[in-house]
C-alpha cells in the first residue's frame, strides 16, 4: 500500500504540458499507445468502449503488472482529507494496468459525486523517487474546489410548465459534501416554488447515503381539476445506493405535508368537496434499477422503478400507493431504437377516519403522458373536472430514428429525433364491492381502454429535459375524454 | 316590470292567454304610437299577480341542501348565529331544506363563510346574498313592505351585522379565556395535531385582522357590552309591541335576529362572556321574539329558551364551558325539528 498525499495547490507541478513530454519518457514497461492515456479525460470516452483495441500492435493490459505507489490529489483547500482517503484508496488495490485505468475511472466518478468538485483531472504516470517499486505508478487528480457560495438564474420545464428558477446553493459547507441549498422558481402559470434543503453524504464505508433534509412550499394551479393546490411540507430523504455510481438505488423518505386545496368560481361539486386543508404526513420507499444508458433518448438499457408510500402515520389522510414505472430499450439497428414505457399504479384506503385528497389521486393524460389525451385528459370526470382515479396503468411503445439524412450529424442533429409511437392505458376507480372476485376490477384492461398513436419530432434539452411536438390519432377513446390532435409537451418524465 | 314579463314570458310557454294579452298590447302599441309601458301596463298587473301564483306553488326545481360546521363539535358562535338566521330565513319562507354538515364547509364555501346552500348548479353563502338568490327566484318575504320600511328593514339588519357578528367574534377571538377554553379547541377540533393549531392560528390572524381594521380589536370587554346593550336598546325599541319587526308577518330580519339572539343565549360560556349573556337576556321582547319563531318556525319546546336560563342559573360562576352541555342545547333546536 502506498500513501495519499493531499498536496496543496501551489505544488509547482506542471500538468498542463502536452502529452508528447511524457511519450518522451518511453518506459519499457507501457506500450506507447498508452503513454497518452496519460491524459485521461480525452481518452476515457474511447477507452470505455474498446478496452483493448490498438490497431497495429495488441497489446493485453491486464499482462502489464502495475501497482499504485502513490496516489496524489491536487488542488484540495478546505475538503477533509478523510472523505478523499475513502474515495481513492480502493485504487490501491490494483493490480495490472488495466485495472488502474479502471479504478481510476471509478475513483474521478466517486469524486464527482461528493459535489465538491469541478473540473476532476487524472493523471497516471510512473513512480519515481526513492521508494517508487518497479512496477509502480503515481496517480494524480487534479481538482478545483467549488466556491463556497454559488447562484444562478436559470429557467426549466417540468410538468408542462416553464419556469424560472432563482437558485443559490453553498456546497462543501464544513468539507466534507455537505451542502445547502436554496431555489425558488416562479412559472408561467402562476406557480411557485420555494425549496431548501440541506444535503450530507455518508462515503465512508461500502455503501454511498446521502441525507437530504429538505423544506418546500409549493402552489400550484390545475385548471383541468379547478382547483389551486398550496403545499407547504417537509422531506427527509435517505438514498442509499451500493457503490456511488450504481444502478441500484433505495430512497427512503419520511414527508409531513400540510396541503391545502382552494377551488375555483365554476367548479364540480366532487372538486369542492375537497376543499380546505389536510395533513399528509407519509413514509415512502423508491427502488429503482436504472440501467440505461441515457434518460432523455437511451439506446440499451432499461430502467425498473417501484415506489411504495404509506401515509397515515398522524394527519388525517391516509392511504397506501403502489406504483410501478418500467421501461426497456431495444436497439436492433443503428437507426431504429424500439422503447417500451409502462406505468401502473394504485392507490388505497387504509382506515375510515382517513381520508383520501384528490390531490393524492392519479390523473392520466397529457402530451408527455398518455398522449392524444389533453392534462388528466381521461378518466373520471365530474361537471367538466377531472377528478382522477385510484387504479391505472399506461403502455407505450415508440420507434425512434435519427434525423432524416442525418444532419448537424454528432453534434446539433443529435438533439433530436423522429418517433412514431402508440400510446394506451385507462384510469379508473377500485371496487372492493365483490371481495375477492377481481374480475370487477380486472375490467380496467379491457373495457373503456384509451389508445392513441401518432408521431412527431422528439428534442432533448441539456439531457434532463424532453421536448415534443406530435401529431395522435386517438384510437380509443370514451365521449367524456378530451382530445387533443397537435400537442407539444416539455417535461421531465415521460411514458 | 317589464323585466318580469319577458322572464314570464319564457318560463310558462304553456300558459298563453296571458301572453296572448300582451302580445296583443305590444302590437298595439306599435300601431298607436302608445307609449309601451303605459299600453301594457294594464296586463302587467295581471302577470305578475299570475306569476307569484303559479311560482309560490311550484316545487323549487332542485331540493335546497344546506352545508355548515358540524354543530356539535366544531362551530362557533357567529357561524352559528348565522347558520340559524339562514334556517330560520329558509323555514320562513317554506322551503324544504336538508342540512349537510361537513368540517371544511368554511373552505367549500365560495365566499369562504359559513352558511352556503347549494340549490342545482348554484351555490351561495352567507345570508344576505341567500336572501336576494331566493327572491330572485320569486320567494320573498319583504316584497309587500313599503319602501321606507324596506330601508328601515335593511337599515337594523345592517346595525346586526355590523354590531352582534362583531361582538360575537370579538368574544370568540380576542377575549382570551373564551380563546383558549372554547374557540381554539373547538375550532380545531375536526384537525389532527399540529394541524389544528396552524388552522386556529390562520384564522386567528385573519379575525384579529379585520376587528383592527374595524377598531373593534382595541375595545374592553365592557365597551363591548356596552356596544351590546345599545344595539339590543335599538332592536328592543322597535320590536316594542309587535310580534315581529314589521307588523304580523316575518321577514329577514326577523331571521337574522333571531339567528342572534337564539346562538347567544344558547350557548353557555365562560364567566367573562356571561356578561353579553345577561345583557340580550335583559330584553324580554328580544327573547319573546326568538321564541315565537321557535315555536312557529322550529316546532319544538316552547320554554327552551327559559330553560336554558334555569341551566345558566344552576352553573356555577366558575364552571367552565362544558361543550357536551352546549350540545343538548343546541341540537335538540335543529335535529327534531326537520
Amino acid at each position: 500500500m502506498g500513501t495519499v498525499y493531499a498536496k496543496e495547490f501551489s505544488k509547482p507541478r506542471d500538468f498542463g504540458t502536452p502529452s508528447s513530454d511524457n511519450t518522451s519518457q518511453n518506459r519499457s514497461n507501457y506500450p506507447r499507445d498508452y503513454e497518452h492515456s496519460a491524459y485521461f479525460n480525452k481518452e476515457q470516452e474511447a477507452l470505455s468502449r474498446k478496452p483493448t483495441a490498438p490497431e497495429t500492435k495488441t497489446i493485453n493490459l491486464q499482462e502489464v503488472k502495475a501497482r499504485v505507489d502513490k496516489i496524489h490529489v491536487d488542488g484540495l483547500i478546505r475538503t477533509k482529507d478523510d472523505i478523499i482517503k475513502a474515495q481513492v484508496s480502493e485504487l490501491f488495490k490494483a493490480q495490472d494496468f488495466q485495472d488502474v485505468l479502471a479504478r481510476a475511472l471509478k475513483v474521478r466518478e466517486r469524486l464527482e459525486s461528493l459535489g465538491c468538485f469541478k473540473n476532476i483531472g487524472v493523471y497516471i504516470d510512473t513512480s519515481n523517487g526513492p521508494d517508487a517499486t518497479p512496477e509502480g505508478v503515481e496517480v494524480t487528480f487534479t481538482v478545483r474546489e467549488l466556491k463556497r457560495i454559488m447562484g444562478g438564474i436559470n429557467t426549466m420545464v417540468g410538468n408542462n410548465e416553464g419556469a424560472l428558477i432563482i437558485g443559490a446553493r453553498a456546497p462543501n459547507i464544513f468539507g466534507r459534501g455537505e451542502r445547502l441549498q436554496f431555489e425558488y422558481s416562479y412559472g408561467n402559470k402562476k406557480s411557485t416554488n420555494v425549496n431548501i434543503s440541506a444535503v450530507k453524504p455518508f462515503v465512508n464505508g461500502s455503501l454511498h447515503k446521502v441525507l437530504t433534509t429538505s423544506v418546500f412550499s409549493t402552489v400550484s394551479d390545475l385548471p383541468w381539476s379547478g382547483y389551486k393546490q398550496s403545499e407547504n411540507g417537509f422531506l427527509l430523504d435517505m438514498a442509499i445506493s451500493p457503490g456511488a455510481t450504481g444502478t441500484l438505488k433505495h430512497n427512503f423518505q419520511y414527508e409531513a405535508n400540510y396541503r391545502e386545496v382552494t377551488a375555483g368560481k365554476q367548479v364540480s361539486f366532487r372538486v369542492r368537496e375537497q376543499c380546505g386543508p389536510s395533513l399528509k404526513s407519509a413514509l415512502r420507499h423508491i427502488c429503482s434499477i436504472d440501467k440505461r444508458d441515457g434518460i432523455i433518448f437511451p439506446t440499451v438499457g432499461s430502467l425498473v422503478r417501484i415506489t411504495t408510500e404509506v401515509a397515515g402515520l398522524g394527519g388525517n389522510i391516509g392511504f397506501v400507493k403502489n406504483e410501478f414505472l418500467m421501461q426497456n430499450n431495444w436497439t436492433p439497428h443503428e437507426y431504429f431504437t424500439f422503447q417500451l414505457g409502462m406505468q401502473a399504479g394504485m392507490l388505497r384506503g387504509i382506515s375510515n377516519d382517513m381520508q383520501i385528497s384528490i390531490v393524492d389521486n392519479f390523473f392520466l393524460g397529457g402530451p408527455l403522458n398518455l398522449r392524444g389525451f389533453d392534462m388528466r385528459g381521461c378518466g373520471p370526470r365530474h361537471d367538466g373536472n377531472s377528478i382522477g382515479g385510484d387504479v391505472y396503468w399506461a403502455l407505450a411503445l415508440h420507434l425512434y430514428t435519427p434525423l432524416p439524412f442525418r444532419p448537424g450529424r454528432n453534434s446539433f442533429g443529435d438533439l433530436f429525433r423522429l418517433h412514431g409511437f402508440i400510446n394506451g392505458g385507462n384510469l379508473s376507480n377500485f371496487t372492493f364491492k365483490f371481495d375477492n372476485d377481481f374480475k370487477e376490477n380486472l375490467k380496467i384492461f379491457s373495457e373503456n381502454v384509451r389508445c392513441a398513436a401518432g408521431g412527431g419530432i422528439a428534442m432533448k434539452l441539456g439531457n434532463v429535459a424532453r421536448v415534443e411536438l406530435n401529431l395522435i390519432m386517438p384510437l380509443y377513446f370514451i365521449r367524456s375524454d378530451l382530445l387533443q390532435q397537435f400537442q407539444f409537451g416539455i417535461g421531465l418524465e415521460y411514458l | 316590470m317589464s323585466f318580469k314579463v319577458v322572464n314570464f314570458n319564457v318560463r310558462n310557454k304553456n300558459e298563453s292567454s296571458t301572453q296572448i294579452q300582451i302580445l296583443k298590447a305590444l302590437f298595439s302599441c306599435g300601431r298607436e304610437k302608445e307609449d309601451f309601458l303605459t299600453s301594457i301596463k294594464k296586463y302587467i298587473y295581471i302577470c305578475s299577480e299570475q306569476y307569484l301564483k303559479t311560482h309560490a306553488q311550484e316545487q323549487w326545481p332542485q331540493p335546497i341542501i344546506f352545508y355548515q360546521p358540524y354543530e356539535v363539535e366544531q362551530i362557533l358562535l357567529p357561524d352559528n348565529a348565522n347558520c340559524l338566521a339562514v334556517q330560520a330565513y329558509l323555514k320562513m319562507c317554506g322551503l324544504e331544506f336538508q342540512i349537510e354538515p361537513r368540517s371544511n364547509a368554511e373552505y367549500m364555501s365560495p365566499s369562504g363563510r359559513v352558511p352556503f346552500i347549494q340549490c342545482g348548479a348554484f351555490l351561495v353563502a352567507e345570508f344576505d346574498p341567500i336572501v336576494a338568490f331566493i327572491s330572485s327566484k320569486g320567494t320573498s318575504l319583504s316584497e309587500q313592505l313599503s319602501q321606507t320600511d324596506k330601508a328601515d328593514m335593511r337599515a337594523y339588519m345592517s346595525l346586526v351585522n355590523n354590531v352582534l357578528v362583531n361582538i360575537e367574534q370579538y368574544i370568540c377571538w380576542v377575549d382570551q379565556t373564551t380563546l383558549n377554553s372554547a374557540t381554539k379547541p373547538r375550532h380545531g377540533s375536526v384537525y389532527p395535531w399540529p394541524l389544528n393549531h396552524v388552522i386556529n392560528w390562520q384564522k386567528q390572524n385573519q379575525v384579529t385582522k379585520r376587528l383592527k381594521v374595524l377598531g373593534w380589536y382595541n375595545k374592553t370587554l365592557d365597551e363591548i357590552y356596552k356596544e351590546a346593550e345599545n344595539c339590543c336598546t335599538a332592536l328592543a325599541e322597535r320590536l316594542e309591541g309587535k310580534s315581529f319587526f314589521s307588523g304580523e308577518e316575518p321577514t329577514e330580519l326577523d331571521a337574522l335576529v333571531y339567528g342572534h339572539v337564539h346562538a347567544i343565549t344558547s350557548t353557555h360560556f365562560l364567566p367573562s362572556t356571561r356578561g353579553i349573556i345577561n345583557i340580550v337576556r335583559s330584553f324580554p321582547q328580544l327573547l319573546e321574539h326568538a321564541r315565537l319563531i321557535n315555536n312557529r318556525y322550529f316546532n319544538c319546546n316552547p320554554n327552551l329558551i327559559i330553560e336554558d336560563l334555569d341551566i345558566l342559573k344552576c352553573m356555577s360562576d366558575d364552571s367552565i364551558w362544558n361543550s357536551s352541555r352546549s350540545l343538548e342545547s343546541l341540537p335538540s333546536l335543529t335535529e327534531d325539528s326537520f
